[in-house]
Order: structure tokens, then C-alpha cells, then sequence
């Protein structure tokens, strides 16, 4: 099959796949919409279905019309910088096949430990980000050795052991936080405020985004895409990987190291979900009050699928997902659609991305076309040699 | 610590070590049979949470637990078969199709059960905890003899309907596998689907079965753990037995004896956890405690295997050598 007809079938079939989703979502929404006629229900579900799908950049309003929202754009690209993360760290340990579901755990841990050290350590300004985001990559590495090494010594399953890690850093941080290190004059479970000289700046603050929390950590999450990108296409490590996924034995007897590359594709993914962890807390927060697992390793899973599990589409992918939550959650305000309808229409969207044999038939067609034209060619040019 | 030895000591201890670990063994039986068929099933922690939505919700609206009961055990086979859809017929990853599953098992069932809650009630519930009385809930059964019993009395009787199912369904299961023929098909597929083929097995068809019936176990567990075990539904409310249960079946060896052994020393690590909090532990310090002993456990088993493997090699690489040399 030609290049441009692979383009082709892969974007028919992300298209189809999205459609189906919502579909499904229309059809939800149709259901627990408000109204007692069919008339009013079809109203109420297009009025939500607006909210969801043009909502994120538009505002709706009886005196002003529709106009672009700046803000909410600004706030769908802050909902992006964890999800990016996630989804990377996700896209190198499926690439190397390890079905490592530790990213939720991680960004967690991230968070936390960059708290940690933005409230404690005494550091300048520009050093003390750095050092706490990569304290906080570097803690979620070492706890991703834990499945890593247990998965190539003893191979004990990653996805169990990631899976359990999971709860394990939640309850442990929640015993931390309640025990050693919340502020009690506040009236919930929070920590001391950061040191000043920790935060990372936002990009904007003007008043066309006023209020939007757009830290430079959306820079360095396009950064960190790029370096991912180059790491995975364009190094030993990186393809040793993906030859990893592809074929496990085949690496093996090609002299890879693979116990060791398995390790460091967990490594790294750990890395990048504890440094994303870190950036969105010191970006977005000035003291850490999270005390259940945010989602968004849950989220990147579906953003590295969408992705193909290739980091240079992760943004895209990142960015469609926060749209998309973005949509939910002004669809629950407006239209009192509960917003827990984006778990429903991400679930959709994952299986379908997922499913191989999706369009086959699509596919097939189009290899035998590709196919017939070969043949002409070929044909036409043996035509032309005899003629000759 | 002697005070709290005591404390363990009771009946009431074992009695909730056997309550807890109801739902991990279905859940258990279920991984045991998809493993045995050549796959996993890690969407059982989904599955689980739709199953208990389902049969939470329709007892409450049929105003009887049997049907709650009936649709709980009807949405897990429902949900497992479309899961074997995409998994078979459309090749997508199994795992990713039970990624899926619980993705929507985590934030779909809050919708729906907002969505239907607000259809009948009025206003969206975030839970249907208290939609559910006890009368609605899966009956306690007494054996008559037993309870009669002094201390075993208090730790064996007294329980949940489900509970004893659970049990006993180790049992069955054990002898579909390796009493039947379906079992031996299972089996068969899962060992070499070629061969199995090759002999007039319908692959497909007994890889929907054994994912049919991890659904159907996965409909027990629901309907345990919101008909029973709690009263009524609640976000993330199976919290990870699901995922307790792979390990459950990976450190039983695959086996239904051992995996029901492996779940019931996780509802002893539970119930550990909940006396913990009883006597004044932070329970968030309680409650990693069985996801702590499922590593542990995985690391033990995997040791264990390591070791027998490598003596079987030993002997049989000894047997060799001594076998040449009387030649």
C-alpha cells in the first residue's frame, strides 16, 4: 500500500472511530437529557452536544453571541502539560511491550515529592523548580525498578505489580500528609504553602487569559515531546526499545541486552510520569492537597493508544483529551449532563483505536488497489520495453 | 501485642477474613479459567463494579434481590461477551480491551447511575447506598447444625448466600476443568489452539465461553460486594479486588485450590488491615497493607517456581549424565 493511502486509511479510521464515539455519547446524552416530549429532549440534547464540542473555545450567550473564549483555551492547554506526560511515559513502556500501569501511582508520587521539596529545601529561585520536578522524576524512577527488575529476574507480572504500587503510593502518601505533614490550622488536609521561589512562572498573565493557570510547563512538556521523539526514532537505546515490542526473541538473539532495556523503558517512563507530576504541582498549585489518585496516568493510556504509542503525537492526542473533558465538564454545567460521560466516550474512542481488525475490510480494499495499479505499472512498463 | 493476639483471636475475626475473601475468589476463578483458555482478563475489576450498578439498581426497582441478583450475574456475561468481541473478532490487545473496561467501570458507572438515578428519582445520586435496605440486600444463610458449634459455629455459619457459593464454586470449577469435556477443551485451546483446532475444537467458541464465564463470576462478585458485602453501590467500591485477583491466581499456580488459598490470605491481609484501624492505626497505613502482601506474595510464588524449575532441570540434567555413564 502506497504512503499516502496508509495517511489516508489511518485518518478514515481515527474519523470513523471518533464518530462512533460520539454517537454513543449522543445517544447517552439523549437519555438522561431533561424534557418531557421528544422535541424538548432533542433541544436539550443538542444544546448539550453545542456545550460539549464547541464549548472549550466558544461561549455561548443570549446577550453576546457567540464569541471565542480565549480563557478556556488557555485552561484545555493547562489541562494538556500532565496528560502529556503520562501519555509518554506510557507510549516508551508499551513500546517496549511492558504493560506498566504505574503512571497514576507515579504522578502522584511526582507531585508529592516535588512538594516536598519545594516546601523544604532552601534553594534559589531558578534552581529550585529544576530540582524539585527532577526529585520528583527521579523518586518515581527508583519506585519503577520495583516492577522493572521483578518483571526480568523473576518475572513476576509488571501490570500486577504496577497495579498494586498504585494503591500502595496513595494510602501511604494520605498516611503522610495526615500524620506528619499537614498544616493544621487549615480547615482540610493540605500542606504548608511552597516557598515562593519554587513556583514555575506562567507563560501568560494578562487579562485576556485571566485567571487560565498556563505555566512555562507547557513549554516544557512540548520540549520533553520532542526529546522523547528523538529518543525513541533517532537512538540505539530508543530503537532497541520498539525492536523489543516488535519482537522479543528476534532482539535477543541480535545480542540486545534485554533484560537491562526492559528495565530502563520502565525507568524512563517512571521518570517522565514523576516529572510531570512535579510540574503540574508547581505550576498549577502552591500547596499539595491531593488525596486520591488524579486519573490522568489512566488518561495517558489513552492518549499513548491514540497516539499509536509515538510521542511526536502524544500533544495531539493530549490535546483532543482535554478538549473533550473540557466539553464534559461545561456540558455538566450547562446542560446537567453528568460530566463522567467523557469515561464512557474515552473507553469508546481507546477500544476502537485499538482494535486492529477495525476496517479491515476498508483496508483490504485499498491494498488490492494498490496492488492492481502495481501490476499495470509493471505491465505497462514491460509494454514499453518489448515495444522498444 | 498480647491484647492484640487476642483480638485476633475471636471468632468474629474469621468469620470477616471469610466474608472479605467471597468476592477476591470469584474474581480468582474467574482469572483461573480465561488463563487456563491462553488469555487474561484484566477487565475484571470493571466488569465487577457494572455487575454491582446493575444488581444494586434493579433490586431496588424490581423491590426484590433475586432480580438484582439475576441482572448482576446478566450484566457481567453481557459486558465479558462484548469485551471477547473486541478481543477476538476485532484483535484488539485483550489488555487494552481490559483497560477499557475499567476505565468505564471507574467514571460510567457514576454516570450511569446519576443518569438513571435522575430518570426515576428526580435527582442524580452519586451512589445507591441509599436506595438499598437490608431486605434487598442477598440473604444470611444459618446451618442449622453447625452454628451449634461453640467457636466454629461463629466463624462457619451465619453467612452470606454468595459466600457459600463462592466456596463451593472453587469446587465446580475445579471439576470443569478437569472433569468434562468443555474443561478439557478449555484446557486444550489454551495450551495449543492449533492442535486443538486441528482436532474439530471451535477456538472462538470456547475462548466467548471461558470469557462468558469470567463474566458470570464477575456478576457474582458484584452483586457481592453492593448486595452484600455493602449495601448498596459506590464509586470505585471493588477498589482493586480485580486486580488482587490476577495476583491471586498467578501465586495459586493457576490452580483452583491455590487461588482460592492465595484470596483467602488476602482477606486475611484485608481484615488484619481493619483490626489494624480498630485499635487506633491510622487506616491509611491499614489499607495498602493487602496490595503490600499481594507483591510480597507474587515475589514468594514466583521464587518458589523459579527454584522447582531449575531442580527439575538439575535432576533431569543428573538423570542424563547417569544414564550414560551405565551405557
Amino acid at each position: 500500500m502506497t504512503k499516502k493511502r496508509q495517511l489516508r486509511f489511518t485518518i478514515i479510521r481515527s474519523l470513523v472511530a471518533i464518530l462512533i464515539a460520539l454517537l454513543v455519547a449522543t445517544i447517552l446524552i439523549f437519555i438522561s437529557s431533561a424534557g418531557a416530549t421528544f422535541a424538548e429532549k432533542l433541544d436539550a440534547t443538542r444544546e448539550a452536544l453545542k456545550q460539549m464540542l464547541a464549548g472549550p473555545v466558544f461561549r455561548f450567550s443570549k446577550k453576546n453571541g457567540t464569541a471565542f473564549e480565549a480563557k478556556r483555551l488557555a485552561d484545555i492547554l493547562a489541562a494538556m502539560i500532565p496528560t502529556t506526560f503520562t501519555g509518554l511515559s506510557v507510549c516508551i513502556m508499551f513500546s517496549a511491550n511492558q504493560f506498566n500501569l504505574g503512571a497514576e501511582g507515579g504522578i502522584m508520587l511526582g507531585a508529592f515529592v516535588s512538594a516536598m521539596a519545594a516546601i523544604y529545601l532552601p534553594l534559589p529561585a531558578w534552581l529550585h523548580p529544576v530540582a524539585a520536578v527532577l526529585l520528583g522524576g527521579i523518586a518515581v524512577a527508583v519506585t519503577m525498578l520495583l516492577p522493572a527488575l521483578l518483571k526480568t529476574k523473576l518475572n513476576v507480572s509488571e501490570m500486577v505489580c504496577s497495579l498494586m504500587l498504585n494503591y500502595i503510593i496513595m494510602y501511604v502518601i494520605k498516611f503522610l500528609m495526615n500524620t506528619y505533614l499537614a498544616d493544621k490550622t487549615r480547615g482540610q488536609i493540605m500542606s504548608y504553602p511552597f516557598k515562593e521561589t519554587s513556583a514555575i512562572a506562567p507563560i501568560v498573565d494578562n487579562a485576556v487569559f485571566s485567571g487560565a493557570k498556563l505555566s512555562w510547563g507547557f513549554v516544557i512538556a512540548i520540549v520533553a515531546v520532542i526529546l522523547c521523539g528523538l529518543f525513541m526514532y533517532r537512538s540505539r537505546w530508543g530503537y532497541a526499545i520498539r525492536m523489543i515490542g516488535i519482537n522479543q526473541d528476534f532482539a535477543k538473539y541480535s545480542g540486545m541486552k534485554v533484560g537491562m532495556i526492559i528495565v530502563l523503558s520502565q525507568v524512563l517512563g517512571g521518570f517522565l510520569a514523576g516529572a510531570g507530576g512535579g510540574i503540574e504541582m508547581l505550576g498549577r498549585y502552591t500547596s499539595f492537597s491531593w488525596s486520591a489518585l488524579p486519573g490522568y496516568g489512566w488518561t495517558g493510556i489513552t492518549i499513548a493508544i491514540l497516539a499509536g504509542n509515538n510521542p511526536y503525537m502524544v500533544p495531539f492526542a493530549a490535546f483532543f483529551m482535554a478538549y473533550l473533558s473540557k466539553g464534559c465538564d461545561l456540558m455538566a454545567t450547562y446542560a446537567k449532563v453528568p460530566a463522567q460521560l467523557i469515561d464512557i466516550v474515552q473507553g469508546v474512542i481507546f477500544l476502537f483505536f485499538a482494535a486492529e481488525q477495525f476496517l479491515s475490510g476498508y483496508r483490504q480494499k485499498l491494498v488490492v488497489k494498490s496492488a492492481e495499479e502495481e501490476i499495470k505499472l509493471a505491465k505497462a512498463r514491460k509494454e514499453g520495453v518489448t515495444n522498444a | 501485642m498480647l491484647n492484640f493476639l487476642k483480638i485476633l483471636a475471636t471468632p468474629e475475626f474469621f468469620f470477616s477474613i471469610i466474608r472479605i475473601s467471597a468476592p477476591i475468589i470469584f474474581a480468582t476463578l474467574a482469572a483461573i479459567v480465561v488463563e487456563k483458555a491462553g488469555f487474561a482478563n484484566i477487565g475484571l475489576e470493571g466488569l465487577m463494579m457494572f455487575s454491582a450498578l446493575s444488581g444494586s439498581l434493579v433490586s431496588y426497582y424490581a423491590g426484590s434481590w433475586f432480580w438484582g441478583f439475576l441482572a448482576a450475574l446478566a450484566t457481567g456475561v453481557l459486558m465479558s461477551l462484548v469485551m471477547g468481541f473486541f478481543a477476538f473478532r476485532l484483535k484488539t490487545d485483550i489488555i487494552l480491551v481490559g483497560i477499557a473496561i475499567n476505565m468505564m467501570g471507574s467514571g460510567g458507572t457514576l454516570f450511569l447511575c446519576k443518569v438513571i438515578t435522575n430518570l426515576t428519582e428526580g435527582k442524580a445520586m452519586a451512589s445507591t447506598t441509599g436506595l438499598i435496605t437490608k431486605s434487598l440486600c442477598i440473604p444470611d444463610i444459618k446451618i442449622p447444625l453447625i452454628d451449634k458449634i461453640p467457636f466454629l459455629g461463629a466463624v462457619l455459619s451465619g453467612h452470606n448466600l454468595l459466600t457459600y457459593l463462592a466456596f463451593l464454586f472453587c469446587l465446580l470449577t475445579s471439576i470443569m476443568l478437569y472433569k468434562t469435556s468443555l474443561g478439557l477443551n478449555i484446557r486444550s485451546v489454551g495450551e495449543n489452539p492449533d492442535a486443538a483446532s486441528s482436532v474439530g475444537v471451535s477456538v472462538q467458541k470456547i475462548k466467548y465461553i471461558a470469557m462468558a464465564f469470567s463474566g458470570l463470576m464477575s456478576g457474582f462478585g458484584g452483586a457481592f460486594m453492593s448486595m452484600a458485602y455493602a449495601q448498596g453501590w459506590s464509586q470505585d467500591m471493588v477498589s482493586g479486588r480485580g486486580f488482587i485477583a490476577l495476583a491471586a491466581q498467578a501465586m495459586g499456580g493457576g490452580e483452583c485450590l491455590g487461588g482460592m488459598l492465595s484470596a483467602v490470605v488476602f482477606g486475611f491481609a484485608q481484615a488484619l488491615g481493619i483490626k489494624f484501624s480498630a485499635v487506633g492505626l491510622d487506616s491509611n497505613l491499614a489499607s495498602p497493607i493487602p496490595y503490600a502482601v499481594t507483591i510480597i506474595g507474587l515475589v514468594v510464588f514466583a521464587v518458589v517456581r523459579n527454584n522447582r524449575v531449575k531442580k527439575q532441570h538439575s535432576a533431569a540434567a543428573l538423570m542424563k549424565t547417569a544414564g550414560k555413564q551405565e551405557a
